[in-house]
């Protein structure tokens, strides 16, 4: 599709300003000379109807949650509630300045305040910090928290053990708050390996981080013992909890021992993926943690009845964002909470769970599992089978798109022994038994095509707005910016139905 | 997947060739490993009169959807890179016992090659 | 139930299709000394129409935000968002979709992140952007910790004039990498160019300075860059008001080497602090360094032009902990809206209006001046904030604006602590406060 450069006409305009342009006050009396730019900026000159024209056209080349099944494997693509939309726009809420006087916001440290006592109820935590901005941000948070935590004892430890099964996010994490990342390999069911984990955690590890269910989709059965193991020597117990949405009101990471969880509020919590944000990392920990989360908290003054932004002390490891949290996706969060209630979080949960296993055993005969037991909230197959027809998982991936559906996850997670040319599929509650029969409909179909036609799903798709793309090349040309394909416009010499569809 | 070997040189178990001349060797990843990786897209620098240890790291290799290592197959010092591949990376794919060299090392000691595979014995340990 | 189609019917079905006869059956795995064995204790779910009402009822506790006029800015600045913006983002397939890895059915995100792209490479004239990282406080610690790496140094200069917010989340973020952090005073308002002289040397591996600075100072930034790349380090140009950059020099042509920038001004709403949304801009040859997910152009088998995430190799998916960050999801949906505003306000439109703030901020400050009840601190050039000293008590002040419908300024030494900074208020001004409101805001503040 044309770009909105491409639509560009000198004298046109979208935007309404002020009529008073306060022409009595001089440009050279504001700014100084060394810092005015000498010539505007390019962007583009567009009408409205034409912007909203544009938008409109981009948007139809997108498939949204609203339009059909996502099922995507450790995602929770579930669906978005729209009352909550409302409410997060809600003016009071929306022009709210981050530093307007404490009294002005007590509506905004009542949400926040309240959100942290249910979250704490419903994973068995003790406090929340709602700072860190996404799931990686939180676990650097929560990484960077167990790191005061020992540097404060004067327990000085190196390294942090993390399953081969986790999330690229978690080592990253890890990393990146200086931790020396320890990989301890999985079992042959799928789930950590006790005997390695035992080798591996000594008095120089500061810990294991721990997806309970795994990438996999499977519950960890050895969890006590892990448990038993990490603290044992003295070690902290992470939970990345991306994977929540198969544990509400069965299992809380805070009764199973762990001393530090993150929750992702745009998976488990309902607030929209946006495309890849924004969302929420919050991060729960235990009693003896609290002392360590980032400034400030909201505290609740039960004399003057009032909340307020307490400074959390001289132990936090600071801040690791600027001002408070993502409010917008707190409140979307109370909102979601509050409508399920205690039954409705045990039935998400519950619904997930059987929902994932229904697709695990209808599609089982024809993708064979990466491991074969009963799944969590997502369950795992792999494209195995079909690569003696020359088809890859990838194929498969792409044909699902000529069905009207969204690929699952696919290639991840790839770990030893059984977990490879996955297909990681999370139904979440969301979806209807008929979706599932659809979509298992349309894997099996896809089955017999790999057989019968293989070209088919390795030129695929063929009914999207773009087919196949070449990422390859998009790394070689490193075309970033509209000047880039400018510079490279005889080059690319693109004909009028390569740009205009 | 494919896994062509070319007799006569050495292999390493992370993929990498060495082809002796004299006290010079010149290395390389190996077919399986290019063919492992996808389209390739770039190199990291390897820096002149670096020197590495066995099975040190020389330099990384990126496709589209992967990373690797590459390492030294011996100890010595690198006294020249194949420049060819800063611009088309991709050439690994093509021709990767060939064109696709990445770098030639002052063997420090030949006795390391002990250490290395045969043609033979790499093939089989990449057999799927 | 509650946005769970599946009726306990078919549940019956499905348990039935499993292969069990209960649900327990598939998480008997679960052990039992670890199940919850009575309901979360929180509150019984409540209907639609409750929700709406209970929500409504705690708004109310806030302040009726829309009609105040903030007279604060220091890192979040109320601007208008025209109507088109907002009623286009909320379009399901921006807001409710994934993260683009299926090019073949994201194109309309993926678009969109290229054009805005392009959009803030022209405004900061810098070659390669990060569109998303998730606030410029975090965007600014992961050009500092790239900085780090691209020069194998490990001191780093900050400028006391960083936001104080960006300047702890700095410091949270390099303490485990423990380089040495040198302070860079100010002077009368803006960064001690003669101290920066003395303080930079061979080992050092950026300068952090923020333009516009806390104060609302704008910097001799082309300066500023001679002198940090005399001894090759790298400058890295902070920005908290994007807005500035409508009318003000770019950071690319006056030596920035990155820019870390709060894009908040760009469309999004105040929010009480977020979700906003940051880009990190620099140079081509440091692309590999940078964090984050970053769009290119290529095309599909069918020729057509399209565009895909790319540089994908730096990424905590492909590198686990030899990454550039370990960021995953970002800010996205900020980025798209973003886009469309830039796109609604155009060339003319952010260059009028950037221009129109900084003259509405230095309209009330004459005004203030003029009054007689307030003096300046500093003497500096400064775009849409700026310090003034009050002769009388601020608490009354402000008692009274907010009785008027203002957000009343910072007072700054909630944040720095120097003598002569005790009374000094950070003003800040933007096109949502009209002249009437200016010189209310200035009556109210001299009686």
């Amino acid at each position: 599709m044309k770009l909105i450069f491409e639509k560009s006409i000198k004298g046109r305009d979208g935007y309404s300003l002020p009529r008073d342009l306060f022409e009595d006050v001089k440009t050279e009396e504001c700014l100084p000379e060394y810092a005015i730019g000498k010539d505007k900026k390019l962007l583009s000159e567009i009408s409205e109807v034409d912007v909203v024209r544009h938008f409109t056209k981009l948007s139809k080349l997108n498939y949204g949650l609203d339009d059909g099944f996502y099922p995507l494997g450790s995602c929770t693509m579930k669906y978005n509630p729209k009352i909550n939309e409302k409410l997060a726009s809600l003016s009071n809420f929306v022009y709210a300045h981050p530093l307007a006087p404490e009294e002005t916001v007590q509506g905004c440290l009542e949400i926040v305040y309240n959100l942290n006592k249910l979250l704490c109820e419903v994973t068995g935590m003790d406090e929340y910090t709602m700072a860190p901005a996404a799931g990686a941000h939180g676990e650097l948070t929560g990484n960077l928290i167990i790191r005061k935590y020992f540097v404060d004892r004067g327990d000085i430890r190196h390294k942090m053990l993390i399953p081969d099964s986790a999330h690229g996010t978690n080592p990253a994490s890890a990393a990146m708050a200086g931790f020396q990342v320890v990989e301890v390999k999985s079992n042959e069911k799928g789930t950590v390996d006790l005997k390695k984990l035992a080798e591996l955690m000594d008095e120089d590890t500061v810990g294991l981080m721990l997806t309970n269910p795994n990438t996999v989709g499977l519950y960890d059965e050895g969890i006590e013992e892990i448990e038993k193991i990490v603290h044992g020597k003295g070690g902290l117990l992470y939970y990345d909890g991306a994977n929540l949405n198969a544990s509400l009101g069965i299992i809380r990471p805070g009764d199973a021992g762990f001393d530090v969880v993150h929750l992702n509020l745009h998976k488990t919590f309902s607030t929209p993926h946006g495309g890849g944000g924004p969302g929420a990392g919050v991060i729960g920990v235990k009693k003896d943690l609290i002392p360590y989360l980032p400034t400030p908290n909201v505290a609740f003054d039960s004399e003057r009845k009032k909340y307020y932004l307490l400074d959390a002390g001289e132990k936090s490891i600071g801040m690791v964002r600027a001002f408070w949290s993502n409010f917008s996706v707190l409140l979307k969060t109370y909102a979601w909470i509050l409508s399920m209630g205690p039954d409705g979080l045990y039935n998400t949960s519950e619904m997930s769970i059987i929902n994932a296993n229904y697709l695990l055993a209808k599609l089982k005969k024809y993708y064979a599992p990466a491991y074969d037991r009963y799944c969590g909230h997502e369950c795992t197959v792999t494209g195995r089978e079909y690569k003696k027809y020359g088809v890859k998982t990838l194929d498969i991936a792409k044909r699902l798109m000529d069905y009207g559906m969204h690929p699952p996850t696919i290639y991840f997670p790839h770990f030893e022994p059984y977990a490879e040319e996955t297909i990681m599929v999370e139904p979440t509650e969301s979806e209807s038994k008929e979706m599932l029969d659809k979509f298992v409909d349309i894997m099996i179909k896809i089955s017999d095509e790999a057989r019968t036609n293989p070209e088919l799903l390795t030129t695929a798709p063929h009914i999207t707005p773009i087919r196949r793309t070449n990422d390859a090349l998009a790394v070689k040309r490193a075309i970033l910016t509209y000047d880039d394909e400018l510079k490279l416009k005889d080059e690319l010499n693109y004909q009028e139905k390569d740009i205009n569809f | 997947m494919t896994n062509k070997v070319i007799e006569n040189l050495y292999y390493t178990k992370s993929d990498e060739w060495l082809k002796v001349e004299d006290n010079i060797g010149i290395i390389g990843i190996t077919d399986y490993a290019q063919d492992q990786l996808g389209d390739i897209v770039y190199l990291e620098k390897v820096k002149i009169d670096k020197k590495l240890k066995q099975g040190e790291n020389l330099t990384t290799i990126e496709s589209v959807k992967a990373v690797s290592d590459v390492n030294a197959p011996v100890a010595g010092e690198i006294i020249e890179v194949n420049e060819k591949l800063l611009d088309d990376a991709s050439i690994i794919n093509k021709d990767p016992y060939g064109e696709g060299w990445i770098a030639k090392i002052k063997i420090e000691n030949k006795d390391e090659l002990k250490n290395l595979m045969s043609a033979q014995e790499y093939s089989e340990y990449r057999k799927e | 139930m509650r946005y769970i189609p599946n009726t306990e019917e078919q549940k019956k079905e499905m348990l039935k299709e499993i292969g069990v006869s209960s649900f327990e059956e598939l998480i008997k795995i679960i052990p039992q000394s670890l199940r919850l064995k009575e309901r979360l204790n929180i509150p019984e779910a409540i209907s639609e129409s409750e929700l709406e009402d209970k929500i409504h009822h705690i708004a109310q506790k806030n302040s009726n935000f829309f009609l105040m006029k903030p007279l604060v800015g220091a890192g979040a600045y109320r601007h208008y968002i025209p109507e088109a913006e907002k009623f286009l983002l909320q379009r399901e397939e921006f807001w409710t979709c994934y993260t683009p890895y299926q090019p073949e059915l994201s194109q309309g995100t993926l678009q969109s992140i290229f054009e805005y792209q392009s959009y803030i490479s022209r405004l900061t004239k810098m070659e390669v952007i990060i569109p998303s990282i998730y606030d410029a406080a975090s965007a600014t610690a992961e050009a500092a910790l790239m900085s780090l790496r691209l020069t194998h140094k490990n001191k780093i200069i900050v400028s006391n004039l960083l936001h104080p917010h960006y300047r702890e989340t700095l410091k949270t973020y390099l303490a485990p990498h423990e380089p040495e952090i040198i302070e860079l005073p100010y002077n009368n308002g803006l960064v001690d160019i003669k101290k920066l002289k003395t303080l930079i040397e061979e080992d050092v591996a950026a300068v952090i300075i923020q333009s516009p600075n806390f104060f609302g100072g704008i910097e001799n930034v082309t300066k500023i860059s001679e002198i940090v790349h005399s001894k090759s380090a790298l400058l890295i140009n902070v920005i908290t008001e994007s807005m500035s950059l409508g009318i003000l020099k770019t950071p690319g042509e006056m030596g920035a080497d990155i820019v870390a920038g709060n894009a908040q001004s760009f469309g999004m709403d105040l929010n009480y602090g977020g979700p906003y949304n940051a880009y990190l801009a620099t140079k081509k040859e440091y692309i590999r360094q940078l964090p984050g997910r970053i769009v290119g152009e290529t095309v599909d088998v069918d020729g057509k032009r399209v565009f895909v995430m790319t540089m994908r190799a730096r990424e905590q998916d492909i590198r686990r902990e030899k990454a550039t960050s370990n960021i995953c999801t970002n800010h996205n949906l900020n980025v798209i809206a973003a886009n469309i505003y830039l796109s609604l306000m155009g060339t003319e439109g952010i260059y009028q209006l950037s221009l129109l703030n900084t003259k509405l901020a230095h309209y009330l400050e004459k005004l203030l001046l003029k009054s007689g009840k307030f003096e300046k601190v500093f003497n500096y050039p400064f775009y849409n904030e700026f310090l003034l000293k009050s002769k009388e008590d601020m608490s009354t002040l402000n008692k009274k604006l907010l009785e008027n419908n203002f957000i009343p300024p910072l007072k700054i030494c909630e944040f720095y602590q120097a003598d002569n900074l005790k009374n000094v208020l950070l003003f800040a001004v933007t096109e949502t406060l009209s002249r009437d409101d200016l010189n209310k805001a200035a009556k109210i503040l001299s009686e």
